[in-house]
């Protein structure tokens, strides 16, 4: 029953992973980029709407502006960082521009908050304090069943939208080929802007709901996300929206269940020695499904 | 002098069900000067590749100078003494023109001691002496230093062949090499591959300039949706009925 | 020198160290992002060898270097079947894996740390990092280096004219672990104690940047790279926090003007050019 008490806490997280693996992913299919601000923008979400509610903002009100806030933060990062990425040569050391730009805005971001709102974890006032259910024995806390549900919902939506809007079909052309997409009419300058959008609203919902569901906020927050959220992603394959869900749950309760098990740091060696295995082996993920956009790099 | 340097056998090459080659054979004579032409999409630039063992072959042989080379890793290719230049310039964009050059000595390099001579910290060695000559008699010395990104088109296509020709090759393989040059620049191109020519380099050129193929070229080899349609000198070439239908259509070939 | 500048100074000659471990490979082309791997290896090794083994330092550097340098020689093997975006996740997870296996060997001392008993002063360090300077504008400049960067531009075409692409990048990465193997001995040898939460993820980030700002194209790069992180913050005298936000945006315009780093080929050989016109040579205008 424990167990099974670890799996449920471990989907729980796990769901939180998987918006912010699908938002990884979802950059690195469209515009061949390993956005390492997504974490700040999880960060800048969290801890913007507890600085809010410090200022007497409403708790939802506040969360909101959470999201708002990361995602114009993700804006300005396209500004600044893909936009002037002008591939030359498309050799090595030059695809690791906007990934340094995004290093950049990472180390920018981390230390305006801290400056700003201090280095202590901070505590969200959550209005949801004993709302679960109970099945039998288990635990379910409302808040993290409605968060799970949330964000599986989204993804679903998200990957709707792609398939089938207009934006959608505009956003998988220039994933697959720039260049043809400009020459068919597509505007690369305002569809771009697009996919850092769903970046920033995916981070800043994914902290909402992080915030909302374990109150604990903190300028470091972003820091141990994203390595399960890159891990995640890797597992359901680079630029593989579905295999990131997976991949997100699979990190989660993972992780649950080895803290349960061996403690917390004896899990770094399997899961990244997997990790590796994968990148070398089968960079596909562990689904091999198609990926958005071909093969890059 | 009969002898053949290149023998190309049946070479067939196909992607993803596309055809590309198919059963295509020449053979080039040691000495001679040989243009590859064809329509656009004929398979020339994939011949080359072929050659240079960047595509492996479905079907058939490619001996140079006797010996077979057909599944040879390309690395290994330039020892037997094959070089070529590209249709998209491909040189080191990071690295200065002297540099490039320079490159195209690493087959004569044997030793480790010459893979781990200080180039860049003795002026005036042998290595860098000899590709500064290179490029003097293409008349490009003056932009020795220079790192090509920075230098005009013309320039870095010339550059190309002069990289090219520093493994002293046997078959100097020329994939477009005077397309986007001016006159003048076409001229000294000419001069220099005559000068290799003379030298005893075999030159095998695929071309679209057909003044330029006329001015070099004792043969000319023709090919059309992977496959050969003809062999022969050039000037009979624009006779021949295939040819044309090649490059005008039938309609026009009657009315000629 | 007041113990204060001294300190600033060792800091900067790891810096330079652990700049070029990860610029050798960068110049052929291949991004790390797990250099705080490599460092912690060696400074693990040289600090075990010192305090258990109870070896000079003129033994443990090198030791450490060739064991950082032999884990390099046969990561490279996986690693080296990646590429791009791939390769610099690989390096992450094998950065991450290191951090893992230290945190729970206890002949290391786990989580608490390890001591280190010989001390190595500027005396030590300073030498150490101008041979490691020395040895790469060797490297670079013979032409091995001029296929390692070759390599880095085309692979494909220096292939074709008869580039062991593989031996080259196998070695390239593989003395990449060996300096690094040396800047975690230096590490080691200054402080006297390892921790590996220093060996971090953060860690990682600033070497790969060092080398990004300063240039890859030539092996000044690193230098100026390292350069710059340790003294500008000094200059600038602010606080912690502010001192990064100001990296970070410089590191942010950098790559919109000026990407390739401060110091191009190009630059380098504008310079050159300069100078030996001034001397009277027949160079170009």
């Amino acid at each position: 029953m424990l167990i099974l008490q670890q799996l449920i806490s471990g989907l729980m997280i796990g769901g939180i992973y998987v918006m912010v693996a699908v938002a990884f992913t979802l950059t690195i299919g469209m515009l061949n980029f390993l956005n390492f601000t997504i974490p700040a923008l999880f960060m800048l979400a969290g801890m913007s709407a507890w600085g809010l509610t410090t200022l007497g903002v409403h708790w939802a009100a506040a969360l909101l502006g959470g999201v708002v806030i990361a995602t114009l933060a993700s804006l300005i990062v396209e500004r600044f960082t893909y936009r002037y990425m002008r591939v030359r040569y498309g050799d090595a050391t030059e695809h690791a521009l906007p990934l340094v730009s995004s290093l950049g805005f990472l180390i920018v971001f981390e230390h305006l908050v801290l400056i700003a709102l201090g280095s202590d974890p901070q505590r969200f006032p959550t209005p949801f304090t004993s709302s679960d259910i109970h099945i039998g024995p288990l635990i379910i806390g409302i808040p993290q069943l409605v968060s799970l549900f949330l964000s599986l919902v989204i993804v679903y939506g998200l990957s709707q939208m792609l398939k089938h809007s207009r934006v959608g079909r505009a956003l998988r052309s220039i994933a697959e080929n720039p260049d043809a997409s400009t020459l068919m009419g597509v505007n690369v300058n305002y569809i771009v802007p697009v996919v850092f959008i769903i970046t920033g609203v995916m981070a800043g919902l994914a902290g909402m709901l992080f915030t909302v569901n374990y109150g604990d906020v903190s300028a470091y927050m972003g820091d141990n996300v994203a390595t399960k959220a890159i891990a995640g992603m890797v597992i359901g394959g680079l630029g593989n929206i579905w295999g990131a869900i997976a991949g997100g749950l699979i990190v989660g309760l993972t992780e649950v269940m080895a803290i349960h098990f061996f403690g917390a740091d004896i899990v770094k060696i399997p899961i990244w020695g997997l990790l590796l295995l994968i990148l070398v082996i089968r960079p596909t993920g562990l689904f091999g499904h198609t990926t958005i956009g071909k093969g890059k790099f | 002098m009969t002898e053949k340097i290149l023998n190309i056998d049946m070479l067939s090459k196909s992607f993803s069900g596309l055809q590309v080659v198919e059963e295509v054979s020449f053979d080039i004579t040691k000495g001679s000067r040989t243009a590859l032409i064809g329509p656009n999409g004929a398979g020339k630039t994939t011949v080359f590749n072929l050659i240079s063992g960047i595509y492996t072959v479905d079907d058939g042989r490619i001996t140079l100078d006797g010996i077979n080379i057909t599944d040879m890793p390309e690395r290994q290719r330039v020892n037997c003494g094959v070089s070529r230049s590209f249709q998209n310039i491909r040189l080191m964009p990071h690295l200065s023109a002297i540099e490039n050059v320079m490159l195209g000595q690493h087959s004569r390099a044997r030793s480790v001691g010459h893979l781990m001579f200080p180039l860049g910290w003795v002026p005036g060695n042998r290595w860098a002496r000899r590709a500064a000559e290179a490029l003097g008699e293409a008349g490009l010395d003056t932009h020795a230093g220079e790192v090509v990104a920075n230098l005009p088109y013309g320039v870095q296509k010339r550059i190309e062949v002069v990289r090219a020709l520093m493994p002293e090759p046997k078959v100097l393989m020329l994939d477009e090499p005077a397309a986007g040059l001016n006159e003048k620049e076409t001229e000294e191109l000419q001069v220099l591959l005559e000068k290799a020519s003379a030298q005893g380099v075999t030159l095998l050129v695929v071309e679209h300039d057909m003044q330029f193929v006329r001015n070099l070229c004792d043969h000319v080899v023709v090919l059309n949706f992977g496959k050969k349609i003809f062999e022969g000198a050039p000037s009979v070439v624009n006779r021949d009925a295939a040819v044309r239908e090649a490059y005008l259509g039938t309609d026009y070939v009657d009315a000629a | 020198m007041s113990g204060y500048w001294a300190g600033i100074l060792a800091i900067l000659c790891f810096n330079i160290v652990v700049a070029y471990s990860v610029f050798l490979p960068a110049a052929s082309g291949q991004l790390n992002l797990g250099a705080a791997g490599f460092v912690a290896i060696g400074a693990y090794t040289s600090g075990y060898l010192s305090t258990d083994v109870g070896l000079a330092m003129w033994l443990t550097i090198p030791l450490a270097a060739l064991f950082t340098g032999a884990v390099a020689f046969l990561m490279s093997f996986p690693i080296l079947r990646t590429r791009g975006v791939y390769m610099v996740l690989a390096t992450f997870a094998f950065a991450e894996i290191v951090q893992g296996v230290y945190i729970n060997l206890e002949v290391f001392g786990a989580a608490a740390g390890y001591p280190v008993d010989a001390y190595a002063g500027l005396g030590v360090i300073a030498p150490v990092a101008l041979g490691v300077v020395v040895v790469s504008f060797f490297i670079m400049s013979t032409r091995f280096g001029l296929s390692m960067r070759a390599v880095h531009d085309d692979e494909r075409v220096a292939a074709l004219f008869g580039v062991n692409v593989r031996m080259t990048q196998v070695t390239a990465f593989t003395l990449g672990g060996l300096v690094a193997g040396i800047g975690g001995a230096i590490w080691a040898h200054q402080f006297n104690y390892v921790e590996i939460q220093n060996f971090n993820v953060m860690l990682s980030i600033f070497v790969l940047l060092y080398v990004l700002i300063g240039g890859t194209q030539t092996a000044f790069g690193p230098l100026v790279g390292a350069l710059f992180f340790t003294l500008v913050p000094e200059v600038l005298r602010v606080s912690n926090d502010w001192r990064f936000v100001f990296f970070g945006v410089i590191i942010v315009m950098m790559m919109v003007v000026r990407p390739e780093g401060i110091v191009t080929r190009t630059m380098t050989e504008r310079v050159t050019a300069l100078l030996t016109f001034r001397r009277g040579n027949a160079a170009k205008p």
